[in-house]
């Protein structure tokens, strides 16, 4: 089977000069849901931003870095691709731009030129899913974090994509906003790639991690791996969670 | 600012509430300053919807007064002006206009609106303008107050030229913001099969 | 300066608001084919910015303050015809959400501060800026602009309430225009400080639209000459045409225009009957047609002698 993302040699300068990604490679499994981990500025946003075509011209042909379910990424393929794909952005109120979350959430599924019918049912399925099915006439701006990041989910969701990629999910939620997010997360089945610093997020989430730092891949193998080993977290400005401390008081003495 | 619940109509209910309203203020223009009965009529009239649809008078009250300076300067300049308008009738008249256009946005969502623009084909960029203008209002609007408070929180002399540069750099820095937004807005909306 | 329903008469109201439709559908067209679609959200952004930015105080003696009116600014930022569209998008959703500014007078709003103010006030700096080019000649046409602007969309609004007869033109444009000046001049340091502040920031913000990038068109410079000596005329001719009694303006700002009005009025009427012509505001329009001659004629004569200068320049460039 071929695998949902294959990223081969990717490498991405900003206009000025800066080295944002550098010769970048790994691959994700179809249903597979992956943590990408790494400091603050080491390249996990714009690495997303790719994977969704947002990126310059000269990275899409039929020898493009990017492949999604084995399809090249070409300027041709570029609208079936983003219907594939669903990328929830770092600050909902980027993603939440219409006028109010039913709006917001009929927008994907009017690009994708379907019925009045069929939006209104996509509609009222993602709301159902993520649980804001009575706040769908309310404009965004009354929202709390945790909704705004729902909704913004829900408008993903409504596109359908086979795979979800998620720029820091968590942040800004309260504890138990938190905890909707990731039992939410857990129940939808497409393949997943989630961005964070919330290391206890993937520990529950995901069992394979990516450690990226500085444009570059330094570690991908098993989580709990990965997490264990301090001085990797330590090198690359993470840290082991409480939650693998708590769970194996002993293993995790400094080497 | 708003203080009223809104009720969800359909756009042909908010097109007719948007003619109905023009009416209304074409009607008080044009009535006539010799008849000031009407002038009671039309108030009476507006103060029935403005109770029927349960607007609060403290709301309305509130918005008339910030708004009344320039209506009662004008109204004075035009006193002394003698071109024969009579000042209290033209205040009394655009108290009424204003009491309309109150009534109007204290009973419709925005999103309606918006919605009854794009129906009687006011040009789609305009009204996309406007919808993200909406959205984006408070968000600057928070932006903005936050970081006046920053700035506050860190002044502690009391020039003026300073307070000005530091006033315009908060401005600038909220421009600044804004096109780094409206760049991520554009993504998110690519991201999500816009087509231009 | 939003003038309010019931101000206006029926014919003002529909001559402007059919002007201004006529206008932003131009700028709406203008901007769809120009504007690169990356930057289309960025008119919505820009429309918030610019209210959020009007909460931005700058303090002015004594407990008051003032704030950005922001029409050139933007135009200096984004190019006119998208400025048009932010700002007509602004005065909508100050007169439906706020109701700030009538339904009725909307157009004639849109005609003062989107099309007079913000066209008018970037035409001053496209000239400034072309006499005076650089950063520091940005600041200056900015300043110059943001003053400018602000008393055409003053006058202009002076001209309506007249139309109406709300208001006697003697009265409405000293007063409107002498009170305006003073707003102007704090709207076009504001303008230029915050120009700088974003140049600090992301220059590249500025430079994408600035005049040292694009070359200036023979034609595009006749017009802006034009819509300038319009705006100078304006501003100028009545000016003149009343300058043996400028006693009226002190009158007015000495704050005796009430009590003084009476005799006043009986003079003025006799100053302004030029032989054949009975109507002040005529004899005003045709001295301010006869401005713009003289200035246009000048404005021609001087661009020639700039580009003549400028072409060799420009043919080594290319």
């Amino acid at each position: 089977m071929k695998p949902a993302i294959s990223v081969q040699g990717l490498s991405f300068c900003y206009p000025d000069g800066l080295a944002a990604l550098t010769e970048i490679s790994f691959q994700v499994a179809r249903g597979e849901c992956v943590g990408l981990l790494g400091p603050n500025g080491s390249g996990k946003s714009t690495l997303l931003r790719h994977l969704n075509g947002i990126l310059p011209e000269r990275l899409l042909g039929e020898n493009g870095p990017i492949q999604i379910d084995g399809t090249p990424v070409t300027s041709l393929h570029l609208a079936e691709l983003r219907r594939q794909i669903g990328l929830l952005f770092q600050d909902p109120d980027d993603q939440l731009f219409c006028s109010t979350v039913a709006e917001d959430v009929a927008f994907g599924p009017q690009q994708l030129g379907l019925t009045a019918e069929e939006i209104h049912q996509r509609v009222q399925a993602a709301l159902q899913q993520v649980g804001l099915g009575d706040l769908a006439p309310r404009p965004p701006h009354h929202l709390s974090t945790g909704e705004k990041r729902r909704a913004c989910l829900a408008g993903v969701l409504a596109c359908d994509p086979s795979i979800l990629v998620l720029d820091e999910p968590s942040s800004g939620l309260d504890p138990r906003g938190r905890r909707e997010l990731i039992t939410l997360l857990r129940q939808i089945t497409a393949t997943k790639l989630i961005a964070t610093h919330d290391l206890e997020l993937v520990v529950e989430l995901c069992p394979r991690s990516l450690i990226l730092d500085r444009g570059r891949i330094i570690a991908d193998g098993p989580t709990t791996t990965l997490l264990n080993d301090e001085a990797l977290m330590l090198a690359h400005g993470l840290e082991r969670p409480h939650v693998l401390q708590h769970a194996h008081p002993h293993r995790g003495e400094p080497r | 600012m708003k203080c009223n619940l809104k009720f969800t109509p359909t756009p042909q209910l908010v097109v007719r509430k948007i003619i109905g309203t023009i009416i209304l203020i074409l009607l008080i223009t044009l009535t006539p300053s010799t008849h000031p009965i009407w002038f009671g009529l039309e108030g009476i009239l507006l103060l029935g919807l403005l109770w029927w649809r349960r607007v609060p008078p403290r709301c309305v009250l509130r918005r008339l007064l910030i708004l009344s300076p320039f209506v009662a300067g004008t109204a004075l300049a035009a006193q002394y002006s003698a071109t024969g308008v009579d000042w209290k009738i033209l205040a009394l008249r655009s108290t009424l206009c204003l009491l309309t256009i109150i009534a109007f946005a204290e009973t419709t969502a925005v999103s309606d609106l918006l919605r009854g623009l794009r129906l009687i084909r006011v040009p789609t960029l305009l009204v996309t303008t406007l919808a993200l203008m909406h959205r984006y209002l408070f968000v600057l609007a928070d932006e903005s107050s936050r970081m006046n408070r920053a700035r506050a929180a860190r002044t502690f002399t009391t020039g003026r030229r300073l307070a000005w540069l530091q006033a315009a750099s908060v401005a600038g820095q909220l421009f600044v913001r804004a096109t780094e937004r409206a760049e991520r807005v554009y993504d998110a909306m690519c991201a999500r099969g816009w087509k231009t | 300066m939003h003038i309010p329903d019931g101000f206006l008469d029926a014919k003002t109201a529909l001559t402007t608001a059919t002007l201004s439709a006529i206008a932003v559908s131009f700028a709406l067209r203008h901007v769809r084919r120009e504007l690169p679609p990356r930057r289309v959200p960025l008119l919505g952004l820009s429309a918030a910015f610019l209210f959020a930015a009007q909460m931005v105080n700058f303090p002015i003696a004594g407990g008051t303050s003032g704030h950005l009116l922001g029409g050139t600014l933007i135009a200096v930022l984004l190019g006119p015809s998208a400025a048009v569209v932010v700002v007509t998008t602004v005065l909508i959703v100050q007169c439906f959400l706020f109701a700030d500014g009538g339904v009725l007078a909307l157009g004639a709003n849109i005609f003062n501060m989107g099309l007079v103010a913000t066209l008018g006030g970037y035409a001053v700096y496209r000239c400034v800026n072309l006499m005076w080019p650089g950063p520091r000649g940005r600041t200056v046409a900015l300043t110059v602009a943001g003053w400018s602007s602000t008393i055409f969309a003053a006058f202009s609004c002076a001209g309506q309430l007249a139309w109406s007869q709300t208001l006697v033109w003697e009265i409405a444009w000293p007063v409107m225009t002498s009170t305006h000046a003073l707003i102007g001049l704090g709207e076009g340091i504001i303008s230029a400080l915050i120009l700088i502040a974003i140049t600090r920031t992301r220059p590249d913000l500025v430079a994408t639209s600035s005049l040292g990038v694009t070359p200036v068109r023979w034609r595009e410079f006749s017009f802006l000459c034009l819509l300038i000596s319009l705006g100078l005329a304006c501003f100028v001719a009545p000016f003149a045409s009343s300058a043996p009694d400028g006693l009226e303006t002190v009158a007015i700002q000495g704050g005796f225009a009430h009590r003084a009005l009476a005799p006043l009025r009986s003079v003025l009427a006799a100053d302004y009957q030029i032989p054949g012509l009975t109507s002040p505001a005529l004899s005003t329009a045709l001295a301010g047609m006869l401005g713009i001659a003289a200035v246009l004629g000048l404005a021609l004569l001087i661009s020639r002698l700039v580009l003549r200068e400028a072409s060799p320049k420009k043919m080594l460039r290319e």
